[in-house]
């Protein structure tokens, strides 16, 4: 598990000083990208962005933990309406972070006590309640939410002092804490809690016998997605600047469900992927034919699970394997630089995440 | 008191539609161990064909019966070639697929006809009968009648004949049960299409009143659900109850308890859960699972 992200690694990315200047390279194309795109694009990027975040909650409590959630589109709901209703009134712009994050994982926290107590499917059969009942609650409590009107909320000016345009600070504050929420996912899943999740997903009468309480760490995932979902919802008002009990609708929930399973469950670089397809599919479908837009979801989830139960980020994983063993095929001699135990060690890496992709 | 026996008829009526599609889950469920969150989704396909048949000038009757038989073999089509893949492997992955099935069938309503809400013709008049001094819909008891006539059927079916035996030695276990020669795969698809078929009556019942849209059975099938989990995945006498309990209490919550009102009344089953989960988690009628490492 903890490995899952470097098994597409070649042996070019594990040189330490690749190791050192991939990252600060990524950083300084995604510092100057902003700026040198056009308008349009840095919008479509700060909403993938957006939902890659979502998509990142619900793969720590799907990918990662093996629980089918199919209410996280509520706490994106919910951080949502928090950051609205906070910004008509004025509150502390950090303050109003922190409220959407807490205010979604207090929420996701009541509802894991109570479905992590059934074992199985339970949780999927409870937390599809969430969209459910999310819509209608959120129009009748119209004097916070503004009912089917929906709540709109400017905040996304960029200050004078920056010199940006607004589109550009956008992006740049989706890439700052967006960036920040997937740093800290890849830690929290690749360290303890990640391998207790692992093997909650794995099998939880093993989990339970070697004094890892598969409730305890359900309710926790659950809660830490329910937060990225928090995050996710304060980053959509940040970008789209307009809720209504629609946002949180069960189709909604199934489509962002889709996006996950595949950009690719249990991957971090799926999320990101997830994301991608959440915002840039439908507008693709729409372009063809806007009644065929379900359909092809679909059709293309259908084929994912068919063909690539690993998801869109299984495809790298795939094609790093066959290449390497198009490489090794004319022997050792042909790539004398790679030394034989690296070859043999990312074989090695490999086969967690071969075994992985039956979960999905 | 009229108002109260109105509602409480009428929530038997929700409810007989939700233990429907509850049995069915269930059905699938002791067959292949997997939900199938689709169950709504081919109840509605199969409705839209009888509501496609009756505007070419089908008789309705008739045009039921057609989509019942579509909906078994639908049932079975589905099971063999899409859910067949998937039984032995993750849990989850299947509930994915189910899921996907369920897109995949609104995606093709929606294209085949259209998002808009449809008139679907009642089998029952909307008149009310006069009993004991209070007046009930003759809809709601019409459907309620056919449900537990269903329902009876299905358990005769399973209690009483050869073929139920099979089915239920196949759920019971699959292994042993292909050993003694019986053919497990295609009494899967059997599951599956009976499965199907109720749902389709249960959609067919309750379709005049909701008006028939893609979506149309996404509430009853969060109803059912609860009604699964209230009732225990195992018994399926519990699911029933569970069913007309929750049919019943929405009704009478819609209309006692302000706070809720008609538009909140689908919260009513999952603050039930919420309070059954507490005391008992493996349902009213439940079993306590162990399993042995």
């Amino acid at each position: 598990m903890a490995r899952a992200v470097d098994v597409p690694a070649s042996s070019l990315r594990q040189r330490p000083w690749v190791r050192l200047a991939a990252p600060l390279l990524l950083a300084v194309v995604l510092a100057v990208l902003p700026l040198v795109l056009p308008e349009s694009t840095n919008e479509t990027l700060a909403r993938i962005g957006v939902f890659a975040v979502a998509v990142l909650g619900l793969n720590v409590v799907m990918g990662y933990t093996g629980q089918v959630s199919l209410g996280q589109i509520f706490f994106l709901g919910l951080g949502a309406y928090i950051t609205g209703y906070g910004v008509q009134q004025d509150w502390n712009i950090v303050l109003v972070f922190l409220l959407a994050c807490l205010g979604a994982a207090a929420a996701g926290l009541l509802v894991a006590l109570a479905a992590a107590r059934l074992g199985g499917l339970a949780i999927a059969m409870v937390t599809i309640a969430l969209p459910i009942v999310g819509v209608p609650l959120a129009k009748r409590l119209s004097d916070y939410t503004g009912g089917s009107q929906g709540l709109s909320a400017r905040f996304a000016d960029a200050p004078e002092a920056t010199g940006l345009y607004d589109d550009q600070w956008q992006l740049y504050v989706v890439l700052v804490i967006g960036g920040t929420v997937f740093l800290l996912t890849r830690s929290l899943v690749r360290g303890k809690f990640g391998r207790a999740f692992a093997i909650v997903k794995g099998n939880e009468a093993v989990a339970a016998s070697m004094g890892i309480s598969p409730y305890r760490y359900k309710v926790l995932a659950f809660t830490i997605a329910s937060l990225i979902g928090g995050v996710s919802g304060f980053l959509y008002m940040f970008v789209i600047q307009y809720t209504s009990p629609e946002t949180m609708s069960f189709g909604h929930s199934i489509e962002l469900l889709a996006a996950m399973v595949i950009g690719g469950a249990g991957s971090i670089v799926g999320s990101l992927l997830g994301g991608a397809y959440y915002v840039l599919v439908p507008e693709l479908t729409n372009q063809v034919d806007s009644s065929l837009t379900a359909l092809l979801q679909g059709v293309v989830l259908l084929a994912v699970l068919f063909v690539l139960p690993g998801g869109l980020a299984s495809l790298f994983r795939r094609l790093g394997r066959s290449r390497r063993r198009l490489r090794a095929e004319p022997g050792p001699g042909a790539s004398p630089t790679t030394p034989l135990s690296t070859a043999g060690s990312a074989t090695a890496t490999e086969e967690p995440g071969k075994e992985r992709q039956g979960h999905a | 008191m009229g108002t109260f026996v109105q509602l409480v008829v009428d929530g038997l009526s929700a409810g007989s539609v939700y233990a429907a599609i509850a049995l069915a889950i269930v059905l699938v469920h002791s067959a292949t161990g997997l939900i199938n969150f689709a169950q709504g989704g081919m109840a509605v396909l199969s409705v839209y064909i009888a509501w496609w048949l009756t505007t070419r000038g089908v008789p309705l009757i008739v045009a039921l019966l057609v989509s019942i038989v579509f909906s078994i073999a639908f049932g079975a089509l589905v099971e063999r070639y899409l859910m067949r893949r998937f039984e032995r492997g993750d849990p989850d992955t299947a509930v994915v697929v189910t899921i996907g099935l369920l897109t995949l069938i609104t995606g093709v309503a929606g294209w085949l006809w259209t998002y808009n809400n449809q008139q679907f013709p009642s089998l029952f008049s909307l008149d009310t009968v006069s009993f004991l001094g209070v007046s009930v819909s003759q809809r709601s008891l019409g459907t309620t009648a056919v449900i537990i006539v269903v329902m009876v059927a299905l358990q005769g079916l399973f209690i009483g004949t050869k073929l139920g035996l099979a089915l239920r030695a196949v759920a019971n276990n699959p292994e042993s049960a292909a050993f003694s020669g019986l053919p497990v795969g295609r009494l899967l698809m059997v599951g599956w299409g009976l499965a199907a078929a109720l749902g389709a009556v249960a959609g067919a019942l309750v379709a005049p009143q909701l008006t028939l849209t893609p979506g149309m059975l996404d509430n009853a099938l969060v109803y059912a659900l609860a009604a699964v989990i209230l009732g225990g995945l195992t018994s399926p006498v519990g699911v029933v109850v569970a069913a007309w309990l929750i049919g019943v209490l929405e009704n009478l919550a819609a209309v006692y308890v302000p706070f809720i009102g008609y538009d909140l009344k689908v919260a009513v089953p999952f603050i039930l859960i919420f309070l059954v989960l507490l005391v008992r988690p493996q349902g009213l009628f439940g079993r306590k699972t162990v399993v042995r490492v």
